[in-house]
């Protein structure tokens, strides 16, 4: 029943955020390259997608403003997919059909990219998955129809288990959401850290369902594993609640606490002073002096940003700034709109820089390969959480190669049959 | 321990909803929308009240009259048009409310994940048996079963109780007898949502205060309210506790199939009585 109700919520939401989301697009002569973006844009993920859109707006701006690609200007038509993947076929379906769109882009949820990108390959039409992380997307399920320009899991949680690998700790718990997502993380931290550091044991696992809200059972286990320390892949308002719940059983005092998503600002900035002070974690850390250091071309950008949003930047909103100007590129590359041409373009591979530094978009899977932060969770001068001591490394080190790729795919491949 | 306090929690919201539905025989689907204003408005208290340690419970006490407001206004001016319609166009009716409520909330407060601190006082844990247990639960433990009190003496004890008790038997003949039926409901719409508001802004410290906590808590006080007996006080005190525990323990001992535990104990109590432990089957 509640689902139907989501369904319904969503459609009102939806109406009110497309027809506010279209936006002007500098008047050019020629016709625009359109792209139909298809993403959660009303209940609980717009924390994230909001921010996205922002930025995807932005670079869409600054593109035309420009003199667009190839001298066309490139437009975005916004469908809410409502966190469903037969919602987002459907979305898809008619923006193909109706709108005639040229490519097609978006995606919060892994499931609605992977649902995309499957009827991107029977349908012969370029996807560009921006925002979802899974990294079935472009290795397992991968094909030439879907390219994927934004971070995976595997890069950010090898990251961080590259940090973990390098700190005393041998014995290891984790929570994690019992679903695709949070076993995927689990899988991908435990194998990597047990690569580098061949010594550690996992004692103890714990899997609350998506959206739990009591963790106490959970701490208690935590607190009674014996573990050093434990990884943490539950996200957003869960993690929220996990956190606040962990915290009076001096969780974080006992067990040292690693998280794939607690540096994010929408954690941070609610928990507040009840943040998890030395938690270490992935995070998009522009204040940071380091950072704005090694970027100089940060600071400028996360202005203009501002002046744009009224909010400070998020992972999201650099996200979406990224996409647009990487799927510009390609087409540029092109020299063409054309479906084939672009994967081309894709597939031949091609770097880019950004503010926050080199994103390598990699021929083989059509995967992007941003650089990636781990950071330690400290209060600032103002009593504020932020993510400081920012270690960066790029994803190129990191991640899985072409060749672990190709076996990945003959793998998937095989099952299938 | 935790489970208890769980299930305190639930105890508060689903005997709004019960009490709603005893007095008024409409189900109402908003209530897990009022939990959710009631801890949005929580939060906002919170930030416009001076930084003192009485702002809290300042908060604590306006944000569920606040929801007792909303709750009025909904009822007189929305639900009062339907009561002599098909249940279903109820059912539609507060549907429509999730939709306009989540989609208000939206707009108000953006997309953003909010959060309320505990108060100092209550940050902790205390030792109980040995292990700790946060000092803010104790709260929670307090305080629901001193609502439960409440809620028995102003049923048994006062004019106005009899007179709600009387609603839920018979509402023509109380109307026959001079009694403002419509003034009643009002009144005890505005309750029920006030308890709703009061769950909403007590859990408001322990979780993040997000979209879709109306969806996750309604599911849970339906059941609730099912398995005690739509209507029934005593049942949804004891069905409360039993789901706290349930989820609390259910995971640790059975972590495959909790969530279905839930809803099978919940198709068990349907089949054996179909009007839930404590309720009375319709004449």
């Amino acid at each position: 029943m509640w689902t139907r109700i989501k369904d319904a919520m969503c459609g009102v939401s939806a109406l009110m955020i497309v027809a506010a989301a279209a936006g002007p697009v500098a008047a050019q002569s020629k016709a625009p390259i359109r792209i139909g973006e298809i993403n959660s844009y009303s209940g609980l993920a717009t924390v994230y997608t909001f921010p996205y859109r922002e930025g995807l707006l932005m670079a869409t701006k600054e593109i035309n403003d420009a003199g667009g690609v190839l001298g066309r200007p490139i437009e975005f038509i916004f469908r809410d997919d409502k966190l469903k993947p037969d919602e987002a076929v459907k979305a898809a379906r008619e923006l193909v059909g109706q709108e005639k769109v040229d490519f097609l882009a978006g995606c919060i949820s892994s499931g609605v990219g992977l649902a995309i990108s499957a009827y991107a390959k029977e349908a012969k039409v370029l996807y560009i998955a921006t925002h979802c992380q899974t990294s079935r997307l472009t290795w397992d399920d991968g094909h030439k129809y879907v390219a994927h320009t934004t971070n995976n899991v595997n890069q950010y949680v090898r990251a961080l288990a590259q940090k973990a690998a390098s700190m005393r700790y041998k014995k290891w718990a984790h929570i994690s959401p019992d679903y695709e997502y949070g076993h995927n993380v689990w899988e991908e931290f435990s194998a990597y850290l047990k690569q580098l550091k061949p010594d550690v044991e996992f004692v103890q696992q714990n899997w609350p369902k998506l959206g739990e809200t009591d963790h106490s059972s959970y701490v208690t286990a935590l607190l009674q594993s014996g573990a050093d320390a434990f990884l943490s892949s539950v996200w957003g308002a869960q993690e929220i609640a996990f956190v606040k719940q962990a915290r009076p059983f001096g969780l974080f005092e006992k067990v040292h606490y690693f998280s794939a998503s607690v540096g994010n600002p929408d954690e941070l900035d609610p928990l507040g002073k009840e943040a998890p002070v030395g938690a270490i974690t992935p995070g998009f850390a522009w204040y940071d002096d380091g950072m704005q250091k090694r970027h100089p071309k940060l600071a400028e950008w996360v202005k203009k940003y501002e002046a744009r949003a009224k909010k400070e930047p998020t992972l999201g909103a650099s996200w979406g700034y990224a996409s647009a100007y990487i799927i510009a590129e390609a087409i540029k590359r092109a020299k063409s709109a054309d479906t084939d041409k672009v994967i081309t373009a894709f597939s031949e591979g091609f770097e880019m820089e950004f503010p926050w530094g080199k994103v390598i978009m990699r021929g083989c899977d059509q995967q992007a390969i941003p650089p990636q932060w781990v950071g330690v969770v400290r209060m600032n001068a103002q009593g504020k959480p932020v993510l400081a001591d920012v270690e960066e490394v790029h994803g190129k080190d990191v991640i899985k190669s072409c060749d672990e790729v190709a076996k990945l795919r003959a793998a998937a491949a095989e099952k299938k049959k | 321990m935790s489970g208890l306090s769980v299930g305190m929690f639930l105890f508060l919201v689903s005997v709004g909803m019960s009490l709603i539905f005893g007095v008024t025989r409409i189900v109402n689907l908003a209530h897990g929308s009022f939990y959710m204003v009631g801890a949005y408005l929580m939060v906002t208290l919170v930030e416009v009240l001076p930084d003192r340690p009485w702002a809290f419970w300042l908060a604590l006490l306006l944000a569920p009259l606040g929801v007792a407001v909303l709750g009025a206004v909904i009822e007189v001016g929305l639900l009062r048009l339907i009561y002599h319609r098909d249940p279903l166009m109820q059912l539609i009716l507060t549907f429509g409310l999730i939709l306009v409520i989540s989609t208000l909330v939206l707009l108000a407060w953006g997309p953003d994940n909010k959060s309320v601190s505990r108060p100092d006082a209550l940050a902790g844990s205390v030792r109980i048996f040995g292990q700790p247990f946060p000092s803010y639960y104790l709260l929670v433990l307090g305080l629901a079963p001193v609502v439960a009190v409440g809620l028995w003496l102003i049923f048994y004890r006062t004019r106005w109780g009899m007179l709600i008790r009387a609603a839920t038997v018979d509402r023509e003949m109380l109307g026959a007898l001079g009694v403002n039926v419509a003034a009643l409901y009002t009144q005890v719409f505005a309750f029920g949502s006030w308890l709703a508001g009061l769950g909403g802004a007590l859990a408001a410290p322990t979780v993040a205060v997000a979209l879709g906590m109306d969806g996750d808590v309604l599911t849970t006080a339906f059941v609730v309210v099912v398995i005690g007996g739509l209507g029934s006080f005593a049942g949804s005190f004891i069905s409360a506790l039993l789901v706290g525990l349930l989820q609390s323990f259910g995971i640790l001992v059975f972590p495959a199939v909790s969530i279905v535990l839930l809803f099978a104990i919940m198709a068990v109590v349907l089949v054996v009585r179909p009007w839930g432990l404590l309720g009375r089957p319709e004449e």
